[in-house]
């Protein structure tokens, strides 16, 4: 593995090694160019509310903060971060426990938002960034995962998705399972364990649809995409403006389905409507093709990080981006169960939309230091 | 952590990755690609609403272009289902229950149950908008405006419903307008062009009805019941319009997409003429109210019903259909509840939606004498040498012992010398009595019905094949229809056989026969005309406006569609002498000082003499049912004008109470004193008039002639 010595000041370095040469500049172009396309279509599906430049305004305000954040964390060496894992476990699990308390606001029957004036926080999505950083931590210290700390890993992993699942969130506790697993697959968790794991989940599944602890919605809503007849008015609607976008769609801001409002959550959950009907089949894989491109850059850090601890950050990052993008989605496309996860970079969400930021800034900090 | 089974791992993430996005994809062209046009479809279905516009019908004008029945504009509140299907049966309540209340409180009382009944009504498309609340006043339209939000699902529409600038007058002939019912929904779809095929006469239809642009009808859409209303639906019905729009998910409108608009429906003017019309339901209404009440030596006078009609002999053109009780159809615009419905068909009340005028039957009693007087002198029977008998008072017939076997004049009045004519001007009974026997006695030779043959002669025993639906052919009994009815009900009727005595009551329009006073009208328009019989029309022609913000009478602003011309339907041939002894007969009813109609003729005389006869016909259990039948002007080389016929049961006297009023309701047509029609916007006026013609009707005096 390479080494370098400390770079001297100077934006062009003469020194290989030094961090600032090693930008991924496809994945910032990718992030940039998804961060447009979002804005346009929260702007066309919130056109038709009465403070509909509100929600364009904040969420470009949350993108300049967003990718300021995401530049700074960049420039530091993503093992200082890690550093200080136990600290920012511990303040997400704290959040995560704060949230549940009045402290919360409740929207929508479920606990997860933390409410200053007009902005709302959503503490789930800071502890995905806090834990998938507190496993590659932890796992990446190690040359070979055991039975123990396999039980360890699984319990860094257990508290959030336990904490999650409290408020009701179902998605985001689904995005620490996924996150998790992939993270326990790439540190290298022994074949046979996995095998077991996997199999303890499904029969948790089974018994957790049958118990009746899900609400009667929250198990229509995961069953529904399986009986077609059964569907849901959301993605009736959501499929009806996808499919009659065709190939090249409406136009921006003409939509049919997106202008009566038919598609409930279109900003946030449902935004992939607003593509597929105003900008058509073309307009919807250029979208997905950018998301692909973040998630291979993403993927390819995974596989030129310096150590274990970077490649581990980076598939955890990786992961999480793809059940979100293939949840949110899918379930726009009617292949997968409704569960309101953001869009990266797209959906309208402050949170959502940081936390995207800082999660690829890590990602770049992993590429750009891997000489160092 | 080994490197190598790192790289394995991160490669198997990666495929794993590839074929996520892989599968998004696939699924993407599916929707997109594939299967995109029935989601544009679905798309489109959700958002567009076709909104039918029912466009406005055509107006009812009278001879002379003035409207009885027009057009003004309601707000009705109605609910689009569409966006209230989505929401929860809790959130409906309660949208349900806001708007109930709103109403209410806004001075439209609406009961919640209403609006969930209307909600679930089944017959209306799931598109269409269902009515809720009527006549809702302009601020309760901004009100529910201002606040679409609060009430999703909710619309404010505009409607055009009837008008009566006359308020009830003519409200029979003219029928209303009603929500079509299933029954009717399924007739005029069930391939049938003609929504009003009875009672449109194939003459009077120079245009097919199916010709014309298609008039499709959707539940809740209006329909003509009864009356021209039904019998003119095709031509006063608007071709409907359609209107594209796009609304959001909260059922508001966002735009109109496509617009096609309605073509209003061709205006019918009637023969009608409507200050005659007014009059005589007046005089009707006033002579009917000042009867009621009153004892005869027959019973109380009930008068439940009457009815006046009033021809143009030379055309058959209405010009006057009078029939007592009347309503006002002001009521039935927005619907007929059944306690309303009930109200206006009750017996008890007169049922005032009836149409006495050609619905009733009644025995035309002496009325009937001439169509006997015919059958007779073409059989010989009179004529010149045999026409005189000496009336005594009563008639027993040949061979024949007993109580039954002796007929009377009315009252055993003994009239002495009568001659042909003379037996019409005093209305000798024994004369017809004598007549009939003779008749019925040569039946091998003249064969069994020579009288009702005459009397199908001149129309009777079938309808007249008038504009107007419901009429009844009124019946004429004959020894074979006699027998039939007999043979199908042997445990109703006593016998199946004619005697001498039934040819001798039906002489005098007894025993079983049957006549509406339309018909009633036609017989006399017809002696009147010499032998040509017209079919009664009421409707005159079809106009369309040249500028609808005009008045549609106005002359110059219309364009005829179509007009609808005399038709004759037969001749009645009657010998010359005959004829020439029957005019002096029934000239001699008004005018000889023993005619039985003389006394109330001078009391409320016409400009000129007329012809006529009265009649009072037995109904058993009942007061007398008092008639007249007559027309005017007579002489030689005068066209008749006016024919008239006054029928009200349980009465009394045709002579006392038929007779003046068929003279009064006349007197000031033929002199030009016609007082002008009230309408309802100058009602107070009106009512001295009425009060005066009440007046006038209490001091008729009879000649006392019960004939």
């Amino acid at each position: 593995m390479l080494s370098s010595t400390a770079a001297p000041s100077g934006f062009r370095s003469r020194n290989l090694g030094d961090p600032r040469r090693h930008v991924d500049l496809v994945l910032a172009g990718a992030v940039g160019a998804v961060v447009v396309i979002g804005l346009l279509l929260v702007y066309s599906a919130t056109r038709r509310f009465s403070d509909g430049n509100g929600f364009v305004l904040r969420q470009t305000m949350f993108a300049v903060v967003g990718a300021a954040g995401a530049a700074g964390l960049a420039l530091v060496d993503y093992r200082r971060v890690a550093d200080w894992w136990q600290a920012l476990y511990a303040v997400g699990i704290v959040l995560l426990v704060g949230v549940l308390t009045p402290l919360g606001a409740v929207v929508n029957g479920t606990s997860g938002w933390y409410r200053f004036g007009p902005i709302s926080l959503q503490p789930a999505e800071f502890a995905k960034l806090a834990t998938i950083l507190a496993i590659a931590a932890y796992l990446g210290s190690v040359d070979r995962v055991d039975l123990r700390r396999l039980a360890a890993a699984l319990g860094l992993l257990a508290l959030p998705v336990g904490l999650t699942l409290l408020q009701p969130d179902l998605g985001s506790a689904l995005v620490f399972i996924v996150m998790g697993i992939g993270m326990l697959v790439v540190a290298g968790v022994q074949m046979k364990h996995l095998g077991v794991l996997v199999s303890l989940g499904i029969v948790a599944i089974l018994v957790i649809l049958n118990s009746g602890a899900l609400d009667e919605y929250q198990t229509e809503r995961l069953t529904s995409f399986v009986t077609p007849n059964g569907q849901s008015y959301n993605v009736d609607q959501a499929q009806k403006a996808i499919g009659s976008g065709g190939l090249t769609g409406y136009g921006l801001a003409n939509g049919p389905q997106t202008r009566g409002g038919y598609v409930p959550e279109q900003q946030t959950d449902f935004i992939f409507t607003v593509v597929g009907e105003e900008f058509g089949f073309l307009g919807s894989s250029v979208l997905v093709v950018l998301l692909g491109v973040i998630i291979w850059r993403c993927w390819r850090a995974a596989q030129l990080a310096a150590d274990a601890l970077g490649t581990l950050i980076c598939v955890g990052v990786m992961c999480m981006f793809l059940f979100h993008i293939f949840e949110n989605v899918g379930m726009a496309l009617g292949i997968m169960p409704v569960t309101g996860i953001p869009l990266p970079f797209v959906s309208y969400g402050g949170s959502s939309l940081l936390v995207s930021f800082l999660a690829v800034g890590l990602v770049q900090s992993v590429h750009m230091h891997r000489f160092s | 952590m080994d490197t190598n089974s790192t790289q394995v791992r991160l490669s198997a993430i990666g495929i794993v990755a590839l074929c996520l996005f892989a599968a998004l994809f696939v699924r993407l062209w599916f929707l997109q690609g594939i299967d995109r046009q029935r989601f544009e479809a679905a798309s489109e279905s959700n958002r567009l609403r076709v909104v039918h516009e029912e466009g406005p019908r055509g107006r009812i004008l009278d001879r002379n272009g003035r409207i009885i029945v027009d057009n003004r504009t309601t707000i009705v509140v109605a609910l689009d289902r569409e966006p209230l299907r989505k929401l929860d049966e809790s959130e409906r309540q309660a949208i349900f229950a806001d708007l109930a209340d709103t109403l209410t409180g806004l001075g439209v009382p609406t009961k919640l149950g209403t609006v969930e009944r209307r909600y679930a009504d089944a017959r209306y498309a799931p598109q269409e908008y269902v009515p809720v609340a009527e006549e809702v006043p302009e601020d309760v339209e901004l009100y529910l405006a201002e606040r679409a939000g609060r009430f999703p699902g909710v619309v404010v529409e505009r409607r055009t419903v009837r008008s009566y600038p006359y308020g009830s007058v003519a409200a029979q002939l003219i029928g209303y307008v009603g929500e079509i019912n299933e029954e009717e929904l399924a007739d005029v779809r069930g391939g049938s062009e003609d929504p009003a095929g009875e009672g449109q006469a194939p003459s009077t239809t120079t245009t097919a009805p199916g010709d014309g642009p298609l008039k499709e009808y959707q539940p809740g859409d209006s329909y003509g019941k009864g009356g021209i209303e039904s019998a003119q639906e095709a031509t006063l019905r608007a071709v409907p319009g359609r209107r594209t729009i796009e609304v959001n998910a909260r059922g508001e409108v966002l735009g109109e997409i496509d617009r096609t608009e309605a073509v209003p429906g061709d205006d019918v003017w009637l023969s009608i003429d409507l200050d005659l019309q007014a009059h005589a339901e007046r005089l009707l209404a006033a002579k009917i109210r000042s009867l009621r009440g009153r004892e005869s030596g027959e019973g109380t006078l009930n008068a439940p019903q009457g009815s006046v009609v009033i021809i143009e002999p030379g055309t058959g053109q209405v010009l006057a259909m009078a029939s007592y009780p009347a309503y006002n159809p002001t009521i039935l615009v927005n619907g007929i509840s059944s306690d309303l419905w009930e109200q206006l068909n009750d017996p008890n009340n007169g049922r005032p939606l009836f149409n006495w005028a050609l619905q009733g039957t009644y025995a035309p009693g002496s009325t009937f004498k001439p169509v006997t007087a015919l059958a007779g002198w073409r059989a010989g029977a009179i004529g010149p040498g045999n026409e005189e008998i000496v009336d005594g008072g009563t008639y027993t017939l040949e061979g024949c012992e007993g109580a039954g076997c002796t007929c009377q004049n009315a009252g055993r009045q003994k009239l002495g010398e009568v001659d042909f004519a003379r037996s019409m001007t005093v209305s000798s009974d024994v004369y017809y009595y004598r007549l009939a026997e003779l008749l019925w006695n040569d039946r091998v030779r003249l064969g069994d019905t020579p009288i009702q043959d005459a009397a199908g002669e001149f129309g009777l025993g079938s309808a007249t094949g008038i504009d107007l639906p419901g009429e009844s052919p009124g019946r004429m009994p004959t020894p074979e229809n006699r027998r039939a009815a007999f043979e199908a009900n042997p445990d109703v009727f006593l016998t199946g056989d004619w005697f001498t005595g039934d040819n001798v009551i039906t002489s005098i329009g007894q025993g079983d026969v049957l006549v509406t006073p339309l018909q009633l009208a036609e017989v006399y328009a017809t002696i009147a005309t010499g032998g040509v019989r017209y079919r009664p029309q009421v409707i005159s022609k079809v106009t369309r406006p040249v500028d609808p913000a005009e008045p549609p009478g106005e002359p110059g602003n219309y364009e005829v569609v179509r007009t609808i011309t005399p038709e004759e339907v037969g001749r009645v041939e009657m010998p010359a002498d005959f004829y020439l002894k029957l005019l002096a007969g029934l000239i001699g009813v008004t005018q000889d000082p023993d005619g039985t109609a003389s006394g109330s003729w001078e009391a409320s005389p016409t400009a000129w003499p007329m012809g006529g006869k009265t009649g009072t016909a037995q109904v058993a259990g009942k007061a007398d049912s008092a008639l007249f039948a007559g027309w005017g002007p007579v002489g030689a080389g005068v066209p008749p004008e006016y024919v008239v016929s006054v029928v009200i049961p349980e009465a009394g006297f045709g002579g006392d109470v038929a007779a003046p009023l068929a003279f009064r309701i006349l007197a000031p047509a033929s002199d030009g004193s016609l007082p002008a029609a009230c309408p309802v916007a100058a009602a107070a006026q009106c009512r001295a008039a009425e009060s005066q013609a009440a007046q006038a009707s209490l001091d008729d005096v009879g000649s006392g002639g019960p004939g």
